[in-house]
């Protein structure tokens, strides 16, 4: 079964708290038109976002023209590493200090630190329903999503060649490459870890190891694997997608697994933690067509608004089938990284 | 002009970033260093206050063949001049430092005492190169061509200005390395590259793949094994100023992209 939803993977977080069973990607189609910033109320008042580092220049740009456009409006940033902020607003709260207004994370894990602690204001159905039908939560917005993926040389391979499993991937012959120093990589042995168990993924990158070229990152790894040093590789969809953005020749493609690690997708959020019109009005702006399209174009992060169109070159989103995890759990590296300690990965 | 201070005036020259520093390992930088012409008089006596204080250390060890070394750093600790070079021009800094342990492992190690006064030597040259680039930077602080110096952490928002913030970290990387804080110099390469570097790769990849994958290397590899490996802070610093060259190029870059990137309304 191929067509379960991408963002099936998120239903099962306790972050959502809403229905999530159903389908993400597939219903995007389905859902209704996204809605332009022509169509939004101006911002009038000050807020104050704990924004988690990203694609930082292009959020800032994001930012900025929401500013530009509201001249009534001010928004006071204060800048870091997401889970650092989500630690600092429960820190906060629990000294009865509320500085923070919205808090724009990178990852769902830190999302799920945030609404745990009840941070969170309950957001409107309106503005909810502005999202595809599988990315609608009462606690916090999707802004935009990645995926795991397996960057392969296309003078090597076909995509028909290449298993479906990432397990299966250690009894295979192809070249492998990977970057296990990689934080991107550590929270997918996290989530294999989470879905298969210690043993099984023990011996898996016990295996991958007796194989695999290692790289600093996973641009290296993509590299590697145009350069034909390796057949394949374990990277973020976004990396393959602005090479070829760059070198459109590239002897490089994408291809998935099927409802393992292998695919494991994660996504950036907001959330309000102010009462009132204006945070939940400046979450709007963010889901606006103009900005989704901005960061599919701009920073190839996947749009989760209806009728905006993903980054060129990520294969048909209604075909994927990513695992059911809860996302916080990926939060917690350590016990991740002893394993990979202990196999003398890193 | 000396070959220091040409270097200077390149570096404010096209300072654009605010500088952002931290309380540090050696106290919290006072507003001193944003008012640099009103202390040179002062920092002109610690120079020479510092000078004979090494040469006195020396002069120990040359007679009675043993001195607390250990002296060195305590006197350099105390000095103001020490922030404002520290703030102003890390390189120089470095060198400082670089000397100061010239001179105390060469002590420590019963070195001749002909190898310890080569090492006092280049330890001077370093002390007033470093008044020269403060005094320097003076003259520009006043013409308002130098940021302030913020005592609070502020973070770079363009990619360009991340940038900037990057190759002053590298600098900051050799100077706790001469200061003998391995881990804190290994620590500060990996946390640069989290929390820097890692922000503005996904841009520059389209730009030029290859330059961001050696920068990766350098980033995870080839610095931090220089570091590990323990051999020398001009090993050190010359990975670092082959990465200033790669960085600047990044720049380059991440400035023309920006001017033909499409508005988000």
């Amino acid at each position: 079964m191929q067509r379960r939803a991408f963002i099936r993977g998120l239903a099962a977080t306790g972050i959502i708290g809403s229905g999530f069973g159903l389908s993400g990607f597939a219903r995007i189609a389905n859902a209704a038109n996204s809605i332009s910033v022509d169509q939004l109320p101006k911002l009038t008042g000050e807020l104050t976002l704990y924004l988690g580092r990203g694609e930082g220049g292009l959020y800032e740009n994001v930012l900025q023209a929401i500013q530009d456009r509201n001249p009534g409006f001010k928004l006071n940033i204060r800048r870091g590493a997401t889970a650092a902020l989500a630690n600092t607003l429960i820190a906060e709260a629990k000294a009865g200090v509320k500085r923070a207004d919205l808090f724009w994370a990178v990852d769902t894990g830190s999302i799920g630190v945030v609404t745990d602690a009840g941070l969170a204001k309950p957001l409107p159905q309106d503005l909810i329903q502005q999202l595809s039908p599988g990315f609608q939560y009462p606690l916090w917005s999707p802004v935009t999503g990645r995926i795991r993926t397996l960057p392969y040389n296309t003078d090597r391979l076909t995509a028909a060649e290449i298993p479906d499993s990432i397990l299966a991937l250690a009894d295979s012959d192809v070249k492998i490459g990977w970057a296990p120093a990689y934080a991107s990589f550590q929270s997918f042995v996290t989530a294999m870890r989470l879905l298969e168990g210690d043993k099984v993924t023990k011996d898996w990158l016990k295996a991958i190891n007796g194989k695999a070229k290692k790289y600093a990152g996973e641009l290296g790894v993509v590299m590697g694997v145009e350069r034909g040093e390796v057949d394949i590789g374990f990277a973020n969809h976004y990396y393959t997608l602005r090479l070829k953005a760059g070198k459109p020749d590239a002897s490089v493609s994408l291809a998935y697994t099927n409802n393992d690690a292998g695919c494991l997708v994660n996504a950036s959020g907001i959330v309000a933690l102010s009462d009132g019109e204006l945070p939940v009005n400046f979450i709007r702006y963010l889901l606006t067509k103009e900005v989704q399209s901005y960061l599919a174009s701009e920073a190839y992060e996947i749009p989760l608004v209806s009728d905006v169109a993903s980054p060129p070159g990520l294969q048909d989103l209604s075909t994927l089938n990513p695992p059911e995890l809860d996302l916080r759990k990926l939060a917690d590296l350590r016990p991740t990284i002893n394993m990979m300690r202990s196999i003398g990965l890193l | 002009m000396n070959k220091i201070s040409k270097k200077v005036v390149v570096l404010l020259a096209v300072f654009s970033a605010t500088i952002s520093m931290k309380a540090n390992a050696n106290g919290e930088i006072s507003e001193h260093v944003n008012n640099l012409s009103a202390h040179l008089t002062e920092y002109a006596e610690e120079v020479t206050w510092l000078s004979d204080k090494f040469s006195g250390v020396v002069n120990e060890y040359s007679k009675k063949g043993k001195a607390d070394s250990d002296q060195l750093i305590e006197f350099w600790e105390e000095v103001d001049f020490h922030s404002a070079i520290e703030t102003q021009y890390v390189p120089v800094y470095a060198t400082i430092w670089q000397g100061i342990y010239g001179v105390k492992v060469a002590i420590d190690s019963g070195e001749k005492a002909a190898v310890v006064e080569a090492e006092l030597l280049k330890l001077k040259q370093a002390l007033w190169q470093g008044l020269g680039a403060v005094k320097l930077a003076a003259q520009y602080q006043q013409k308002g061509l130098v940021p302030k110096v913020m005592t609070t952490e502020q973070e770079p928002t363009t990619g360009p200005e991340v940038i900037d913030d990057i190759k002053k970290k590298l600098h900051r990387v050799v100077a706790k390395y001469a200061e003998k804080l391995t881990e804190v110099a290994t620590t500060l390469v990996h946390d640069t590259y989290l929390q820097r570097f890692e922000g503005i790769e996904g841009a520059l990849i389209e730009l030029d793949a290859e330059l961001v994958e050696d920068l990766e290397k350098d980033f995870n590899v080839t610095l931090p094994q220089a570091i590990s490996k323990d051999t020398s802070v001009d090993n050190v610093r010359a990975v670092v100023e082959t990465m200033q060259v790669k960085l600047d190029k990044a720049r380059s870059l991440l400035v023309k992209a920006e001017e033909s990137r499409k508005s988000v309304f």
